[in-house]
């Protein structure tokens, strides 16, 4: 079943003579479980694609489809909520809460759906548990290495159980060390536990650990290709001149 | 927890400076508010429970509602209403005793009928005996000498004199000290502080010189009557010119009292006020300091409601706390200020302040302000940071598009500009106070506009001392001028008010002192010591007056008598001169188009001058008639003058000759008395022998027309040093204001400051750019408040002088001076924070930072 169902999306930013095209005309699917990378030069639309399919920014042609529910109709309200239930988000630069420990970021999107505190710290701390961060759950940020905090950020993903997580550049401020960590954190995630992922990456290695790559150029998507392990990976980048 | 009480808490905690900055600014406006509150309801309780101590053991008392003397003979009239078992004449009188001889500032001196006084009130006696019959027979023909006059005096009162029965008690009179012979102590409740001695009423008002008048009438009610019935008989018997019930006595001072504490309100409330600028500047920069925050957090789900509830938990947050840590700071303040003022309380008011009183209303005024401030000024960046979306948020900033909104509301603020000086000019106080609140209004809207300009004008200065950084400084703030006009605006109200009010201020003092060197011609001064004219004061007869006039050297002199009268519910002293021997030694200051001329028909027709303050407050000119209550009933006279003298320019007061005041109040005692020194007279000599003439008249200070200026002239500058601190406090709020503002600048500038230091700037160079920033930021606020503050206390001193205050306008040359300095220090230390952060900036991370 696809969770992500994006057809002939569009976005336009200006207008008149002073129109950028952001994206133009994209189509893509996710299926549960599929781990996609999108990856292209700068300013090629990988961001706004991963702000249109999240609910954070509004297409100027086009549809979404997430989870089943079309999102172009929604408002800010119903957005809120299909984020809060259906999608998990991992920033590059981690944006965790500065005052609140590892658990308690975790548990923040069960809290702001309403659940009681001590039901959502017990999900918060076994997510943290799972990902081996089970002896830093009282610690906050400032505290915590740079991949000890992503990982808390897909932690905090993850907590609210949903269908999709988009991935913005996770590894983008991370040693290598870290990234590999996090790429194969991300892995899991969607093997081992079922979520569709559409991480945005640079970094070639950090893609390889995807099953798909869909490359794209100037707002158009130039190519999407299946891969299985780095040697396809290689491939593939090298097919579309990312190499 | 609550998610977002727990963010809140946790955000304050994480940010202590800030959060402690801030807090200071409620706990600062709380504590005046709070804290000042509490000391004139102390004094009003105080006042009202020795009312309750004198009469609280009385059915019923008769006072005069001229709040003055009337004659012995109401009494009978009391006496004779049904329902009413006995009545009593009462003379209470507040006497300052001589200070080296013992501990008691004053005394109530309270002359009784011994026969009818036991039969209203109980006077249970702990040892010797109280007055009798023999006391009354005797002091009815005693005239000053010969014997000394019986006297008892409760238990606290004997207990704090160190009297027993058989001592002498020394009390200041009309004809010199007077010896009493102590013959009894009783058991009489009396509020602490409130000693009282009892003589016969014969001897009081011998003492007194108040002839055959008293203050009070006290009833007792028959047994089974109903009391609500026989004081309204009492009251009809009695007429208009009296009131029934309760002592009314010092009514004007409840009136005083209650003009302070709507003073010391409006000063609470502009530090509340300076507090809420406060607030809103910091939560703006809170808004931008966790613009990721916000945006990561409606990024995962968090709707706009939950953002803006975030903010305004932190508000509440923060307003509960600085709200009480304000009370309990107010509470010392209270305290300690009573306990300071319990001396000058204690002399002038002959009473004694216990704690401070805090009444519900200052309780909900405190909490209401504090908190509600607090989170009023935190609703428009709490709506901002909510209406942010999640994609802004997670983006650089972008530089603001002001442009508009600053010409718009310029143009607003120019028009509420002109609303307010139309306000301002009209002469009426109320609409120039409320005018100025608008004024300041319409400046904080143009304020944006002029940040361009101002710094532009600025900048070259600043350019001279910091050549390298001033360009870049200058373009700062002119990139965020929204930013920089809200400290400005800050700024500039602080230091409007303060030098607004520096402007009111050294034109009542320097106008004062101007017309001390211009009106006060005589050379010897003899003033009551406690300055005020009618209460608490025994005056001397004629006696002391033939003495002063025989003293060798001594020329011209005058002197000043003084009754209680009123007109409907307002109250005034009538003072009593010959204006003939008045302009020999001192003159009015005149208004409404009168003269010397119109001053020398005084004593001729019932005719009166009225002073300045008291034609203003109840519309009175020159030519028209005038009614007031008199001891002698309802009497009309015609104003010949309007014009006031120094002491009494700040009380309603009217002025008749000495003559019509026998008349009409019976009074003949003299409560100030004026001389000239012959030409050619050795002034020290005539001093020494005034000094030694005024031996016997404790109750009067004696003093040389210039030494009693320089003691004014100390008095104001002490007054001066206190009022230049308290505006000092008010200008902090600016500090904070400033200093956020400054952290906010380095915060969103940060990847540029690492830009600097990347391409070569030193860490010293940034100091002085963040530095130079807050000097022109405090240049913008403190020219632009200068200039409101000398408008508007210009507006204010033509405004006082419609109102009776005839005063110049004087220019506050001291208090911009001292504006410009602190302006300036404020502009280095706001700087010093902010600066050190920029400084310590880690240049990759600045690099990276978003």
């Amino acid at each position: 079943m696809a969770i992500v169902e994006a057809k002939n999306l569009s976005r336009v930013y200006g207008s008149g003579d002073m129109a950028v095209t952001a994206l133009d005309a994209v189509s893509l699917s996710v299926e549960a479980g599929e781990f996609v990378a999108v990856m292209g030069p700068s300013g090629c639309g990988k961001s706004t694609l991963l702000n249109l399919i999240g609910g954070l920014d509004t297409p100027s042609s086009g549809s979404v489809m997430i989870d089943g529910r079309d999102i172009a109709g929604m408002n800010d309200t119903e957005l809120t909520a299909l984020r809060r239930q259906r999608i998990g988000f991992v920033f590059q630069f981690f944006n965790l809460i500065p005052v609140l420990s590892s658990v308690e970021n975790v548990a923040l999107p069960l809290v702001l759906d309403g659940k009681k505190a001590d039901e959502a710290n017990a999900a918060a701390s076994d997510w943290l548990k799972r990902i081996g961060l089970g002896d830093r759950l009282k610690n906050r940020p400032d505290q915590l290495s740079g991949g000890q905090q992503q990982r808390v950020a897909v932690a905090r993903a993850l907590v609210s159980e949903p269908a999709l997580i988009l991935a913005d550049e996770p590894t983008g401020n991370l040693d290598s060390r870290s990234s590999d960590e996090i790429a194969a954190l991300l892995k899991q995630v969607s093997g081992e536990w079922g979520r569709a992922i559409l991480m945005v990456t640079h970094d070639p290695r950090i893609a390889a650990h995807a099953d798909r790559i869909v490359f794209m150029r100037d707002g158009r998507v130039v190519d999407d290709a299946k891969i299985s392990g780095a040697e396809s990976a290689r491939a593939a980048m090298e097919k579309v001149g990312l190499l | 927890m609550n998610v977002q009480l727990t963010l809140a808490i946790r955000y304050l905690k994480g940010r202590k400076l800030r959060t402690a900055l801030t807090t200071l600014a409620i706990v600062f406006g709380v504590m005046l508010l709070f804290g000042l509150n509490g000391i004139l309801p102390a004094m009003l309780q105080s006042l009202q429970s020795s009312m309750v101590a004198a009469t609280g053991q009385t059915d019923l008392v008769v006072t005069s509602k001229s709040t003055g003397q009337f004659d012995a003979s109401v009494a009978a009239t009391v006496a004779g209403v049904d329902g009413v078992a006995a009545a009593t004449p009462m003379l209470r009188v507040p006497v300052a005793l001589q200070p080296k001889k013992y501990p008691v500032g004053t005394i109530s001196l309270i002359g009784v009928d011994p026969d009818s006084a036991v039969s209203v009130r109980p006077y249970p006696v702990t040892s010797g005996r109280f007055l009798t019959a023999d006391d009354l027979a005797a002091d009815r023909v005693w005239t000053g000498s010969g014997r000394n006059p019986s006297v008892t005096l409760p238990d606290s009162t004997a207990k704090s004199l160190g009297l027993g029965v058989g001592d002498t008690l020394e009390i200041p009179s009309a004809f010199g000290v007077t010896k009493l012979e102590v013959v009894g102590t009783l058991d009489i409740l009396t509020v602490p502080g409130n000693d009282e001695a009892y003589v016969s009423l014969p001897a009081a008002q011998a003492m007194l010189d108040t002839g055959n008048r008293i203050s009070e009438v006290d009833a007792a009610i028959k047994a089974g009557s109903d009391r609500p019935t026989v004081t309204a008989a009492a009251q009809k018997a009695v007429g208009d010119a009296y009131l029934t019930g309760g002592v009314e006595a010092n009514s004007s001072l409840f009136a005083s009292l209650k003009l302070g504490s709507f003073i010391i309100n409006m000063f609470g409330v502009f530090a509340i006020v300076m507090a809420g600028f406060i607030i809103l500047n910091t939560f703006r920069t809170v808004v931008a300091e966790r613009r990721h925050d916000i945006g990561m957090l409606r990024a995962i789900g968090a709707s706009q409601r939950t953002i803006f509830g975030m903010f305004l938990t932190e508000s509440l947050v923060q307003g509960v706390l600085g709200t009480a840590i304000g009370i309990v700071v107010g509470y010392g303040l209270s305290s300690a200020a009573l306990s300071g003022l319990s001396s000058i309380y204690s002399d002038l008011l002959h009473l004694s302040v216990g704690k401070p009183v805090f009444l519900p209303s200052t309780w909900i005024l405190a909490i209401g302000m504090g908190v509600g401030v607090t989170v009023l000024s935190a609703l428009i960046p709490a709506r901002a940071a909510a209406r942010i979306t999640p994609l802004e948020a997670m983006r650089p900033q972008m530089g603001d598009v002001y442009e508009k909104v600053v010409t718009r509301r310029a143009w607003i603020g120019a028009a509420i500009i002109a609303a307010a000086v139309a306000g301002l000019v009209s002469r009426n106080t109320s609409v120039v106070g409320f005018s100025s609140v608008v004024f300041l209004v319409g400046l904080a809207l143009v304020t944006p506009a002029l940040v361009k300009p101002v710094t532009d004008a600025f900048g070259r200065a600043i350019d001279l001392a910091f050549r390298q950084e001033g360009a870049l400084a200058r373009a700062n703030l002119q990139r965020n001028a929204g930013r920089a006009a809200v400290t400005a605006s800050a700024m500039m109200v602080s230091v409007a008010v303060v030098i607004a009010l520096l402007g009111t201020f050294t034109s009542v003092f320097d106008g004062f002192i101007s017309y001390i060197d211009k009106a006060m011609g005589a050379d010897f001064l003899v003033i009551p010591s406690n300055m005020l004219l009618s209460t608490g004061t025994v005056g001397a007869n004629d006696a002391l007056l033939r003495e002063v006039k025989a003293t060798e050297g001594v020329g011209d002199v005058a002197t000043l008598r003084v009754g209680r009268a009123a007109m409907g519910t307002t109250s005034l002293q009538v003072i009593g001169i010959d204006p003939v021997a008045y302009q020999k030694v001192a003159s009015f200051e005149f208004s409404d188009g009168s003269s010397q001329v119109d001053l020398a028909k005084l004593g001729t027709d019932s005719t009166i001058m009225v002073n300045g303050i008291f034609a203003a407050q109840n519309g009175l000119a020159k030519g028209e008639k005038l009614k007031l209550e008199t001891p002698a009933g309802t009497k009309t006279y015609t104003i010949a003058a309007v014009g006031s003298d120094y002491l009494n320019a700040k009380l309603a007061t009217a002025y008749v000759s000495q003559s019509e005041l026998e008349r009409d109040f019976g009074v003949t005692a003299d409560v100030v008395i004026m001389a000239n020194a012959k030409s050619g007279a050795d002034k020290a000599a005539s001093l020494a022998s005034l000094k030694s003439t005024l031996k016997d008249f404790p109750q009067f200070a004696l003093y040389d027309t210039k030494e009693w200026r320089d003691l004014q002239v100390k008095t104001f500058q002490q007054v001066y040093g206190a009022m230049y601190f308290m505006l000092f406090v008010l200008a902090v709020p600016s500090l904070l204001a400033l200093l956020n503002t400054l952290a906010i600048g380095v915060l969103a500038r940060t990847r540029e400051i690492g830009m600097l230091r990347a391409i070569g700037s030193t860490r010293k160079q940034v100091r002085r750019m963040v530095i130079a920033e807050s000097l022109l930021l405090a240049s913008l606020g403190t020219v632009l408040g200068m200039l409101a503050g000398v408008w508007l206390g210009y507006s204010m001193v033509d405004a006082m002088n419609t109102v009776g205050f005839k005063m110049p306008y004087y220019f506050p040359y001291n208090g911009l001076a001292i504006a410009l300095v602190i302006g300036m220090t404020f502009g280095v230390v706001a700087a010093l924070i902010p600066a050190r952060q920029a400084t310590k900036l880690d240049i990759v991370a600045a690099l990276h930072y978003e």
